[in-house]
């Protein structure tokens, strides 16, 4: 058939017509990918749980996590390329797989599970801001109120309050305010790089001696007692250099929990006219997802040489081990490594400062955090799947307060078992399982595309790209399937995550609940519709063209 | 009575003759052309010796004599106009914006054309209505090739009595960036509605099909531009640029049913007092048909609704 050459020889002719926008900036969309897999809020305090597989190598585990995540990011900008219509994972998955497994999906992954983010963040607010904030500043009282159940309570509803005003106020005034946040962030960062570069581990020793006593009343060399209090709990003598490969890969479903997101925007991109510029869409996410493998690079490198990596491991352990019962660590708070950098400089307004600055890592990032499910609740209530309600706005603020309601109100309850119900918790620890299981169909969906929707894919820019006669997006598609899945089984079954059916069914029978009421929503919409005339099957079903 | 809706096709082939076979394939008594039936590009199939060159979707490719017609059916599903040309024409053209100008109008008068008689040849035994109202990016000359059209009926400026439902519409919208060809200030926009509204007997069985969406509502958010015309913010900031001329007649008339187009990715509907206003938005570039079907009942009015990806 037809021959590809290598440069375009011929153009073509405009005219005037609505919608031939210029290209988007490439920065602005990878900003968004970049605040997606936060380095700071989601990666330290992800990273603060490898201590459970000492012998995995971290940087190594951070690299391959890197590049499974790519393909799954080409797989996601192939398919904004041949779908970009609004909706994302929903609409992907109700053309190609169908819409009952569409809805199921997508509901569980960016609707329910989304409720489960609410307290991860208010916790991680309350381990990077408001403790580390407090205690540098000598309040101590208001560090221990943020720690106990009413504190992360009130730490889940500044979040929500924080969201509800995003999405009330505006893209428009967020996204001025996350460059300002991206800015001074970056400068932060750029701060605490230097101070743990141009330190020395004795340096480290010694300032962390000082300010834990001023700081957290501990008495003597607190670095070695540090160390003992985690070898008490069984974490000791953790090398850099440490590699079993098995333990490596195992350190994956860790990383994925800020890793995998590079692609949370693509709910938004069918929003983007222009989007089938593969390149733009694969570009922001991929640099999004690589300059933070980059910076996460740097920082493990500098926490090695500075902090210490026994040490490291041993502080995290210490904390978590506390938080499950164990022995009081020795700093009574979660080893920020920003706040450590701080302490560095013998200043407690500086470290004050540092940790302020850096708290906008957080403030820039989470205002999205219900943006993508608003999207979704909007594209299902749309369908009629979802009653009309759901994605209403008011006339006059513009506040879409159906969607905000079927957030925020499950919220609050889920926020309240978190704070106040300490078995519940293990469940938030699924939170980013049930979110792959829900990639994992629009992975499969996105392999079975050339077949199940050829006559959409061989209209697309990307029908050409075929690897041993293979639709690229079948391949990218199948290996980040095996990439998903494994996590999931991993997930599922390795008590290491503390997430395995097999030692807790609570997460089990939560996520059993939350499918069945997806489905017990399809079904109900499927026969309720159809009593007023309205056949939900139909709705993706393709005209004839002849 | 069935109402199938869609709209902004965009010249995309695919697109008008799944609105076509829409009346068999939904039941469809009455199907309704929204406006922007007509293609925003045109490509060069330029001839050199026994082969032909093109660029589509960013890449070049040489077909042989035997291809040429299956690239130019490609090119057509995305809604442009496959032109055949010596390289000599191309430069000519792109020398003159004029004679780009008069070229397009003919391509697009050509399909229009073409379309029509398809479906006269599709609905030649059938009852159902089909009507056609040109939107702000359709030139003015294709009205006549609809108006003169067996099977299709030119909605524009006209007070329409579908099975007892008085339909108005207009394909006028607000000014847009563009400068295209159906374009008034909102003032305008109230004086060319005026007489039809008047015409209205019963506001509670009236159906608006007025292109442009009613400003301020989820119908009519697109991504914020600045003065360049490049998207703000990587397209992740939207801004209401609907018509206040429309909200303003939806506002006073309430009429039962307000149909829209113009914003592709403003899908969805909205309740503003008695009317729901539907925009069941555009993917004419995947060859999907996005479209509404609305169940009109003699007592109740608008039975039910749905929007469908088709």
């Amino acid at each position: 058939m037809a021959t590809t050459t290598e440069a375009p020889r011929q153009t073509l002719f405009l005219r005037n017509a609505t919608g031939l926008v210029k290209a988007w900036s490439t920065f602005d969309a990878f900003l968004y990918a970049f605040w997606s897999v936060n380095l700071v809020t989601l990666g330290l305090y992800g990273m603060s749980f490898v201590y459970a597989i000492p012998d995995g190598q971290l940087l190594g585990a951070v690299l391959l996590t890197g590049v499974l995540v790519t393909f799954l990011v080409i797989t996601y900008a192939q398919l904004v390329s041949v779908m970009p219509r609004a909706g994302g994972d929903y609409a992907w998955q109700s053309r190609i797989l169908g819409g009952g497994i569409g809805f199921v999906l997508a509901i569980t992954g960016w609707w329910f599970t989304l409720w489960l983010w609410t307290p991860i963040y208010a916790n991680i607010l309350v381990l990077q801001f408001f403790a580390p904030l407090a205690y540098t500043l000598g309040w101590t009282g208001v560090a221990t109120f943020f720690t106990s159940p009413n504190g992360i309570f009130v730490s889940c509803l500044i979040v929500l309050a924080f969201v509800s005003g995003v999405i009330t106020l505006g893209m428009e005034g967020y996204a001025k305010i996350q460059r300002f946040c991206f800015w001074l962030g970056l400068g932060g960062l750029i701060v605490m790089v230097g101070l743990l570069l141009f330190s020395s581990h004795q340096a480290f020793v010694d300032a962390f001696n000082r300010e834990a006593g001023q700081l957290f009343g501990a008495s003597g060399n607190a670095y070695q007692a540090t160390l003992d209090v985690a070898k008490k709990g069984g974490t000791s003598g953790v090398t850099f250099g440490t590699f079993g490969f098995t333990s490596t890969v195992l350190l994956l479903p860790f990383l994925a929990f800020y890793l995998l997101w590079p692609v949370w925007g693509a709910t938004l991109y069918g929003e983007v006219r222009g989007a089938k510029e593969y390149r733009k869409v694969f570009n922001a996410m991929f640099w999004g997802l690589w300059v933070t493998v980059a910076l996460v690079a740097v920082v493990i490198l500098l926490i090695l040489k500075t902090i210490g990596w026994d040490f490291y491991y041993a502080a995290n352990a210490a904390y978590w081990n506390s938080v499950a019962g164990g022995a009081a660590p020795i700093v009574a708070t979660w080893p920020y490594p920003v706040m450590f950098a701080g302490w560095l400089v013998g200043n407690h307004l500086f470290q004050a400062l540092l940790i302020a600055v850096m708290g906008l890592w957080f403030f820039g990032w989470a205002g999205t955090l219900f943006l993508s499910s608003t999207r979704v609740i909007f594209a299902a209530a749309f369908d009629r799947v979802l009653p009309e309600w759901a994605a209403n706005i008011s006339a006059k603020r513009r506040v879409p307060y159906g969607s905000l309601i079927l957030m925020i109100v499950p919220s609050i309850v889920v926020s309240a078992l978190f704070a106040y119900q300490a078995r519940f918790q293990v469940i938030f620890l699924d939170a980013t399982a049930v979110i792959a299981v829900t990639f994992l169909g629009t992975v499969i969906a996105a392999a079975i595309l050339p077949w199940r929707r050829a006559d959409i894919y061989k209209n697309s820019p990307i029908a050409r790209w075929r690897v041993a006669g293979i639709p690229v997006i079948t391949v990218t598609g199948v290996i980040s399937a095996i990439f998903l899945a494994f996590m999931i089984v991993e997930w599922s079954l390795n008590t290491v995550y503390g997430t395995a059916f097999t030692t807790n069914v609570l997460p089990l029978q939560y996520f059993a609940v939350t499918y069945l009421a997806a489905i017990a929503i399809y079904v109900v919409a499927r026969v309720v519709r159809k009593r007023q005339g309205i056949d939900l099957a139909r709705i993706h079903q393709e005209i004839p063209v002849e | 009575m069935r109402v199938f809706y869609a709209t902004d096709l965009h010249g995309s082939e695919v697109c008008w003759r799944k609105f076509i076979n829409a009346a068999k394939f939904y039941n469809a008594d009455v199907l309704i052309c929204g406006g922007d039936m007509t293609g925003k590009a045109m490509i060069p199939i330029v001839e050199d010796g026994d082969s032909y060159e093109l660029t589509l979707a960013g890449v070049s490719q040489r077909v042989s004599r035997d291809e040429v017609a299956e690239v130019e059916s490609q090119v057509q599903r995305k809604g442009y106009y496959p032109v055949r040309m010596t390289s000599a024409q191309v430069a000519e053209l792109e020398k003159d914006p004029q004679k780009v100008q008069t070229l397009f109008t003919e391509q697009m008068c050509k399909t229009v054309e073409r379309w029509m008689q398809l479906a006269a040849e599709k609905l030649k035994d059938s009852k159902v209505r089909v009507f056609v109202a040109p939107g702000n990016d359709d030139e003015m000359e294709i009205d006549e090739v609809i108006a003169n059209a067996p099977r299709v009926e030119l909605a524009e400026g006209k007070t329409i009595d579908i099975g007892g439902y008085e339909m108005i519409s207009s394909g006028w919208a607000n000014p847009t960036p563009w400068h295209t060809y159906r374009e008034a200030p909102e003032e305008e926009l109230t004086r060319r509605m005026e007489p039809m509204l008047r015409d209205i007997k019963d506001m509670s069985r009236a159906i608006f099909n007025f292109h442009p969406p009613p400003y301020g509502t989820s119908l009519d958010e697109a991504p914020a531009l600045d003065e360049n015309l490049k998207p703000l913010h990587g397209g992740r900031v939207l801004r209401h640029v609907g018509s206040t001329a429309v909200r303003g007649a939806i506002d006073k008339y309430q009429p039962m049913l307000s149909l829209h187009g113009h914003i592709h990715e403003g899908k969805g509907i909205a309740r503003l007092g008695k009317t729901l206003a539907i925009n069941p938005g555009s993917a004419y570039e995947e060859g999907m048909l996005l479209a509404s079907i609305i169940e009109l009942d003699q007592k109740k009015g608008i039975k039910n609704y749905q929007l469908v990806n088709g």
